[in-house]
Order: C-alpha cells, then sequence, then structure tokens
C-alpha cells in the first residue's frame, strides 16, 4: 500500500539534508581532487607535488603532456617552466595538448631562475598545472637547491586545484611529493629493415615510489609519424 | 526642468576645436559639434552657476581665459541657441522675445529665391516673419516651411547629438625636482590614474592600454605603452604592471615630468560561468608574466606557436601572447606520445661507422653502440634554399642510453635531442 506523501516528506528531507547540494556536486565532477590518465594508468593530485624521474627516452616527457593534453583539452591553463629550453611544442600539440593555453616560460638552463619562475607561478594560483621540467639540467646543480623550496611549493598549492608536476632525472623533491613516479624504458621497437626503419613505440615500466607494494604499470607511447 | 542649450560659433572651428571643447567640458558631457563650432547642454546649473545670465557670463569668462574670440548664444532649444549665436548683435546672447524678434532670416535654412522674394516683402527678421499668419506661410510655400515655422516659434524639435568620439584622456605632473628612480614617482603616478580613472568611468568606458610618457632631464622623453588583455580600472593593478614595464626598461636619466594617457574601451562583464574551470584571475595571469619576464627575459615568457614550416625548429615563443582558457570541441582521451626533448645547445658527438652504417655514438654525457637506426632524413620546407638541405639526421638508439636524433652539418656531428 502507498504511503502519503506528507507522512514521507520529513523523512526525505531529513535525509537530503545528509546528501551534498548539486552545485558541490557539480564542482567535483567539473573538478575532481584526481586527475587519472587512463591511457597511462596513472593519477595525479590536485592540490600536490608529483615528480617523474627516469633516465634518458624513460618517457616522463610523454607521460607528463598527457596530462596537459587532458587540462588544456577541458579549458584549464597550463604552464611549463622549461629549464633549459628543451620543450617542444611540435611534440606536445601532437599529445593533444592546446597550446593556446599554455604558458610557456624559458629559463635558459639557470636553476636559479627556474625554481623562482615556479614560486611566481605557484602564487599566482589558478593554473591547472605548472610542469617543472629540469630534464637536462646537471644532477650536481639541483642537488645544491634547499630541500624548503619543495615544502614552499607543497604549502603554496595546497587547496588549490594546481597540480604541480617536476621531470628530472633523478627523484628531487622527496617527502614533499605526494606522488612520486620512476620511469624506465623497456625497449623501443622499430619498424622496416635496413636503413628504412621508423621509431614506433616505447614500452615503459611506471613504478611508484611511495607505495611500495603497488606492481609496477606497464604502459606504451607511440611515434606520430603523420606531420613527420 | 527647463533646458538650457548654449552655443558658441567661432570664425575658424578646425583651429579653436580644442578650446571650445575644454570650455564646453567645464559645463556638460552632453556636447555636438557643429560646423560653425559647438552645442552643449547646460541645463541644472540653476543652482551650481545661476540663471542664464550667469551661465552666459562664466562662458564668457571661460573662452577669455582660453583665448577664444568666439559668439554665444544662450536658449531654451539647440536651434534657438544656435540662431542666437550665429544672428545676435552683442558677444553674448542671452534668449528673450526681443533678443530672437530681431535675428536676420538667413540662419534659417530657407532657400535663396524665398528669401528674395521675402526681402522684396520687406520682410528681413524672425519678428517680421512671425507676424505673417502661419497658414499662408504653409500654402505659399509647402509643407516643408513648416520645419522653418517650428524654428521661429521656438518648438524646434532638433535633438542634441554629442558627436565628440573621445578615444582618450590624459594627465600629466611636472616634477620639481627630477628623479632618478621611477618608483619614487609611484605615489605621484598613483593621484594621477585616480583622476584620470574618474575621468574615464564618467564616459561608461574602461581602458586596457595606458600610455606612460616620462620627460627626461636631457630633455629626451621615453614612451613606455602598456597593455592589458582584459580592460580594467583597477588602479593598484595598473601601477605594478607600470612599475614592472618600466623597472625591465628603465630611463636612461633622471625624470622631470611624466604624462599618462588612458585609452577607452568598452567595460568587461564580471560574470563568469558557475561551472567554469579554474583559471588564474587576468589581472594574476598577466602580472605574473610581467613578473617572469623581468626575471628570465622579455623574449622567454608566452606562448608556443606552431609554424606551418619544415624548420629545425618549427615552432616560436609568441611573447605578446597569454594564455586564453579557450575549450576543444572534441575531447577524445588523450594518448601518450613519443614526445621530443631538445639539448641547447645541442651535444657535440663522436660517431663511428662502419661503411654507411652509424656503429657508435659518443658524446661528454653518454657513450654506447648503436643498437637500431632509423635514416637518414632530411626535411627543409624551402627547397629553393641550399642551406636547408645541409643538414643531415637519423633516429638512434644507443645501448644504455636513449633514443637520441643525430645530426650531421658541415661535416660536425651533434645530438639534437631525445625522444622521451
Amino acid at each position: 500500500m502507498q504511503q502519503p506523501a506528507t507522512v514521507c516528506t520529513p523523512l526525505v528531507m531529513s535525509y537530503l539534508s545528509l546528501v551534498k547540494p548539486l552545485s558541490h556536486l557539480r564542482e567535483e565532477q567539473e573538478h575532481p581532487d584526481e586527475i587519472v590518465l587512463g591511457s597511462v594508468g596513472v593519477s595525479f593530485r590536485r592540490g600536490a607535488v608529483s615528480e617523474i624521474s627516469g633516465r634518458a627516452s624513460s618517457g616522463k616527457t610523454g607521460s607528463t603532456l598527457v596530462l596537459l593534453a587532458q587540462l588544456t583539452a577541458a579549458g584549464e591553463i597550463c604552464a611549463v617552466v622549461d629549464a633549459t629550453g628543451g620543450f617542444d611544442p611540435s611534440t606536445a600539440a601532437q599529445a593533444g595538448v592546446e597550446l593556446a593555453n599554455l604558458l610557456w616560460i624559458r629559463c635558459g638552463g639557470d636553476v636559479e631562475r627556474s625554481f623562482l619562475s615556479a614560486d611566481h607561478l605557484v602564487q599566482a594560483k589558478g593554473f591547472g598545472a605548472i610542469w617543472l621540467n629540469l630534464s637536462g639540467l646537471s644532477m650536481q646543480k639541483l642537488r645544491l637547491v634547499p630541500r624548503t623550496y619543495w615544502y614552499r611549493y607543497r604549502t603554496r598549492i595546497k587547496e588549490t586545484p594546481t597540480i604541480f608536476v617536476v621531470t628530472s632525472s633523478e627523484p628531487l623533491a622527496g617527502s614533499a611529493a605526494n606522488r612520486s613516479l620512476e620511469m624506465s624504458r623497456e625497449n623501443a621497437a622499430w619498424s622496416g629493415t635496413g636503413s628504412f626503419k621508423l621509431l614506433r613505440e616505447f614500452h615503459l615500466k611506471i613504478a611508484s615510489r611511495k607505495h611500495y607494494y603497488e606492481p609496477p604499470i606497464y604502459a606504451k607511447a607511440e611515434f606520430d609519424h603523420t606531420e613527420n | 526642468m527647463p533646458k538650457l542649450f548654449v552655443c558658441i560659433t567661432v570664425d575658424d572651428v578646425s583651429a579653436a576645436r580644442r578650446f571650445l571643447l575644454a570650455a564646453a567640458r567645464e559645463f556638460s558631457f552632453a556636447i555636438e559639434i557643429i560646423e560653425d563650432g559647438i552645442v552643449f547642454d547646460a541645463s541644472g546649473l540653476e543652482r551650481l552657476v545661476g540663471g542664464p545670465e550667469s551661465v552666459a557670463r562664466r562662458v564668457q569668462d571661460s573662452l577669455d581665459a582660453l583665448g577664444v574670440a568666439g559668439r554665444i548664444g544662450l536658449a531654451d532649444t539647440a536651434d534657438a541657441a544656435m540662431l542666437l549665436a550665429r544672428g545676435g548683435k552683442n558677444k553674448t546672447t542671452v534668449n528673450s522675445p526681443q533678443n530672437f524678434a530681431s535675428l536676420p532670416l538667413g540662419g534659417l535654412d530657407i532657400e535663396r529665391d524665398t528669401l528674395n522674394v521675402l526681402s522684396d516683402l520687406g520682410v528681413a527678421n524672425i519678428g517680421e516673419l512671425l507676424a505673417i499668419p502661419r497658414d499662408e506661410l504653409s500654402q505659399r510655400y509647402g509643407r516643408d516651411f513648416d520645419r522653418v515655422i517650428k524654428r521661429i516659434e521656438q518648438r524646434g524639435e532638433r535633438l542634441l547629438t554629442p558627436n565628440i568620439r573621445e578615444s582618450r584622456v590624459s594627465w600629466s605632473f611636472d616634477l620639481d625636482q627630477p628623479v632618478e628612480d621611477f618608483e619614487q614617482l609611484i605615489f605621484i603616478l598613483n593621484h594621477g590614474l585616480e583622476r584620470l580613472f574618474a575621468r574615464v568611468a564618467n564616459y561608461g568606458k574602461s581602458s586596457d592600454r595606458i600610455d606612460i610618457s616620462l620627460r627626461l632631464e636631457n630633455r629626451k622623453w621615453r614612451r613606455y605603452e602598456i597593455k592589458a588583455s582584459f580592460p580594467t580600472l583597477e588602479r593598484g593593478f595598473w601601477l605594478k604592471l607600470i612599475d614592472l614595464r618600466v623597472s625591465l626598461e628603465p630611463p636612461e636619466a633622471a625624470i622631470a615630468a611624466v604624462e599618462a594617457i588612458a585609452h577607452f574601451t568598452k567595460p568587461r562583464p564580471d560574470q563568469r560561468g558557475l561551472y567554469a574551470v579554474s583559471r588564474p584571475e587576468p589581472e594574476s595571469l598577466l602580472l605574473t608574466a610581467g613578473k617572469l619576464k623581468k626575471l628570465v627575459g622579455t623574449h622567454d615568457v608566452g606562448v608556443p606557436v606552431l609554424l606551418n614550416e619544415r624548420l629545425a625548429l618549427p615552432f616560436r615563443l609568441d611573447a605578446d601572447a597569454l594564455p586564453v582558457g579557450k575549450e576543444k570541441r572534441e575531447q577524445n582521451s588523450p594518448r601518450p606520445v613519443i614526445a621530443f626533448h631538445y639539448f641547447r645547445p645541442a651535444h657535440r658527438a663522436e660517431v663511428e661507422l662502419c661503411g654507411r652504417k652509424i656503429v657508435h655514438v659518443r658524446t661528454r654525457e653518454f657513450s654506447g653502440s648503436v643498437v637500431e637506426c632509423g635514416g637518414v632524413w632530411r626535411a627543409a620546407s624551402k627547397w629553393w634554399e641550399a642551406s636547408g638541405w645541409r643538414t643531415q639526421e637519423w633516429d638512434v638508439e644507443v645501448e644504455n642510453a636513449g633514443v637520441y636524433r643525430l645530426a650531421l652539418a658541415n661535416g660536425e656531428w651533434s645530438i639534437v635531442g631525445e625522444y622521451d
């Protein structure tokens, strides 16, 4: 037998008060705390420092570009602190990055300028992601950077929608990083024979340095020959 | 409330335009430039200035101060004020039945033939024309003459059409003593911007560009053009932006005078989408870009732009642009690609060849046997230029190292960058 609506309403209303308002749900849907990169199999937390380290050709640049592509496609503004000036917008565009939403800062190989630039960016607030690309800088110089810088970044971006990503050949941020991924190249796949060979794929291994019991993730990055 | 219009006529409008505008702006914002002078609405000045006679005196004083010789007419309608200014016997004519009736017919836009007929009939001024029955005039000269009748009866329907298209306002200040450091001027500039922006706001406009001109002690001028990507009248923001810009290219001598010009633009809408993605505030983004330019250089901060050419570096950095927050229509799930990272400068390399095959690569950073090799590639969109074809490139996978782009140009081997 159907209950009268008058009896049901107060009970329903009391439960509804426990449910989040619709606007909050929409907002969380638009700005989830974690950005999951389905194609790579990793996630990045907003308002936290994440680092990706790896030796040459380990796929750290390609993986970071996937993150930038996802954010800039949604209209978010991201920034690249390009420590050595090695950033290649062509491959970024191939990865799907909306270049019009990207602020590019070339630091000419200067460690101090790179860190100060990142500092200015975290103070500005509102960036979807700030990528501090330290690839190509000498580790000897980078180890001289005080650890306090990383904690400063962590504190500054806390409770903001920004994902702070650092890429370098070795891990640097230590415990200031919420997520630390170590990437390596399992092998590179080539097609063709003789001198007519084309680089096709990188088979990558991504290991988390923070969650030791987590099994490594295997992913692949493809070479886009359409524009080359 | 009774209306009051003031008309000033001069012999040479083009020469006196600036002074006429300055005089008119002391009384009104509703100003129309006409072929022989200026008309403005001075209604509502009774409490501030007084009656029409007092207003006439103030306008005359203002013209005298500016050194302009003009004829002034004041009336309840714009038409009557113009007729009085053009035909009045005195320098200043306030509307009264006697003054208006004595005005000649020349200023009424009547056809020459009609004027001659009226003259032959002994009709020489508006008072005499008003004495003729209106119906007679309409029947004799047609419906078009009704317009003239309305004017002489001071029922003119002519509306004042403000046609001053100001696009900027300026402020300047001469210093008693030259100052070396621009930051010492910030306080004075703040005061100047306050007055400047109040004037911009009076026009219902905003500004996205301010020009700062500094007169230096060596009598040279230094000019700075400061543009924002959005219109704003927020003084603090503009001061920071001006300070950043001047500190990037400081003047070579002490500053003796400062001038600021604010260019008009439409105000921006404040409302943003409720569920819009988070982006840095435009002010914050612009200031951050300014700070970064000060830190790393003006040409090293901006937005990447791809070039539709096959070059060694097929892109450039647009230092004048800022990210816009554009949404992509199609949002496919991005897939990882093999990205490229340039080495700046390129690493010099020593290469061992076995026949035409690259077998070993050695640089200061790494050394190893070549496991796989693709190439040789040559790429240049300017095929007619020989220099573009001199560079040969290979993709090489080096054992215990990475996958690199190897180049040979002018007999020298180098590693251009790595695939990552």
